[in-house]
């Protein structure tokens, strides 16, 4: 058995290696792309039961949205719901026999984690400016600058060791279950892994938009509170 | 443990593809579709609503034309019924007024008509009336009755005025004695001598004879006649008889 903290290279595309996780990247983007474009063909205003379950996978990722943002879900849509599905398939590619899902690899993770650090990034100039998200770091105050820095890393640094830990460690414990009791004896534990696939899909999606959410409101101009209808209580008593 | 930072990358290309191509072929479709069609949910709504409200409107327009034709039905039913009552009243009046014409002209007309009727018969029966007494008179003793009228002639006369007696003393033509027979020489000297009386003079004399006189004796002169017969009686009784009708 190999570790699955090695890439298993399968061969070389001129200095870029080819490992299987990217090979398994490859195949999930083929079947989501292909499916989507075919489910997403004839859509039409009376929808049939196929188009009803697109339109239930959709409605179900805004209200998702809605509520960590408070903001519209279209502009993080595409994002956000494209993380969580590639997340779920990559991760449910275990029980395939013989794949290893790409989020076993810490290459993949930290890919996705760098494509949240970056869309932070721009989300955050898109909403607020390049001022605005600079000043997001001073916030509440000045002081907290080389900390915020330090966070941004950081939760970022835990968004995909989470991710990593978790599907990996499945792995390996289901790899080892199976060459040490049989054959039968891990699916238990495959079920198990499909839960923690689906709850780290959507731990990872949801933080994505969290910090996103953070970084926009953070960034966005301060609004004076305006002053009291009512004169305060002490001008009232004199 | 290391990180393979071309795989790194090559995942992160492919991440950002998948993204990018769902977006295109899944999630703006998809979301396109659900706000094309609660676009319209929304506009067949205000379209409903829109309806609603015009058939609403149209509804009271409809009720309140409804309300005014009534009304409208009930006044010209009233103007109607009034305008047929005072139609009737006056026809009836109109009637009442032709009827009492047509009965005052039929009674009127029946007045006329029984008068003229009764007349005709009243002017029958005299005549004959007097039919009949001449026929009664013509059985009575000539002589007898021309006697009587001798004297009645003597009479009358002598009841003339003086005027009227002097008149038949100076007819120069003389006068006409008219009897019903032809009379002779002695009734015609006995009577010659009876006027002679009666008149205190003797006119000249021309006798003659009228049997539509019945029974009498008249004078005629070409301005004056003295009429004593029966004839003239009748007539006078008949006359009167008629004109007491």
């Amino acid at each position: 058995m190999n570790s699955p903290l090695q890439a298993n290279v399968l061969f070389q595309l001129g200095p870029v290696p080819i490992t299987e996780a990217v090979i398994t990247t490859w195949a999930i983007m083929v079947i989501l792309i292909l499916g989507s474009f075919l489910l997403a063909r004839h859509l039409d205003t009376l929808p049939g039961k196929r188009q009803a379950i697109l339109e239930l996978i959709v409605a179900t990722l805004d209200i998702q949205i809605r509520e960590t943002s408070g903001a519209a879900p279209a502009p993080y849509r595409g994002f956000i719901g494209t993380l969580f599905l590639f997340i779920l398939i990559a991760n449910w590619s275990s029980l395939i026999p013989g794949i290893t899902p790409p989020t076993a690899q810490l290459e993949t993770d930290a890919a996705l984690a760098i494509l949240v650090f970056l869309s932070i990034i721009w989300f955050g100039i898109s909403k607020g400016g390049v001022r605005g998200y600079f000043k997001s770091f001073a916030a509440p105050n000045l002081i907290m600058i080389p900390l915020n820095i330090l966070e941004s890393v950081t939760r970022i640094f835990s968004m995909f060791v989470r991710l990593f830990g978790n599907v990996m460690s499945g792995v390996f414990v289901i790899g080892i279950v199976a060459s040490l009791a049989g054959l039968l004896v891990p699916i238990p534990l495959m079920a198990l892994d499909l839960l923690t696939g689906l709850v780290q899909a959507y731990i990872f999606a949801v933080l994505a938009m969290v910090f996103i959410t953070a970084t926009v409101e953070e960034s966005q101009p301060t609004v004076k509170d305006s002053p009291p209808a009512s004169p305060p209580l002490e001008e009232r008593e004199s | 443990m290391s990180i393979d930072f071309w795989s790194l990358g090559l995942q992160a290309v492919n991440v950002t593809i998948l993204i990018w191509l769902l977006s295109r072929f899944f999630w703006r479709p998809v979301a396109a579709a659900i706000k094309k069609r609660q676009d319209t949910v929304s506009r067949l709504l205000n379209d409903a609503q829109t309806a609603k409200t015009n058939a609403d409107a149209i509804l009271a327009e409809v009720t309140t034309a409804r309300e005014g034709i009534a009304a409208e039905r009930e006044t010209m039913l009233t103007d109607a019924a009034q305008k047929a009552e005072s139609a009737a009243n006056l026809a009836l009046v109109n009637a009442q007024k032709q009827a009492q014409t047509l009965i005052d002209t039929a009674q009127l007309e029946s007045t006329r008509t029984a008068d003229a009727l009764r007349a005709e018969l009243t002017e029958q029966a005299t005549l004959l009336a007097v039919n009949i007494a001449q026929k009664l008179l013509s059985r009575l003793d000539t002589a007898v009755v021309q006697s009587a009228f001798v004297g009645l002639l003597v009479e009358a006369i002598g009841a003339l005025s003086a005027e009227d007696r002097e008149s038949l003393r100076a007819a120069n033509q003389g006068i006409e004695l008219v009897g019903t027979l032809d009379l002779n020489d002695q009734e015609k000297a006995s009577l010659s001598q009876a006027l002679s009386q009666a008149l205190g003079s003797s006119p000249a004399l021309t006798f003659l004879s009228n049997p539509e006189l019945i029974a009498g004796l008249e004078i005629r002169t070409p301005h004056f006649a003295l009429h004593n017969s029966w004839q003239s009686d009748l007539a006078t009784i008949a006359k009167a008889l008629n004109h007491a009708e």
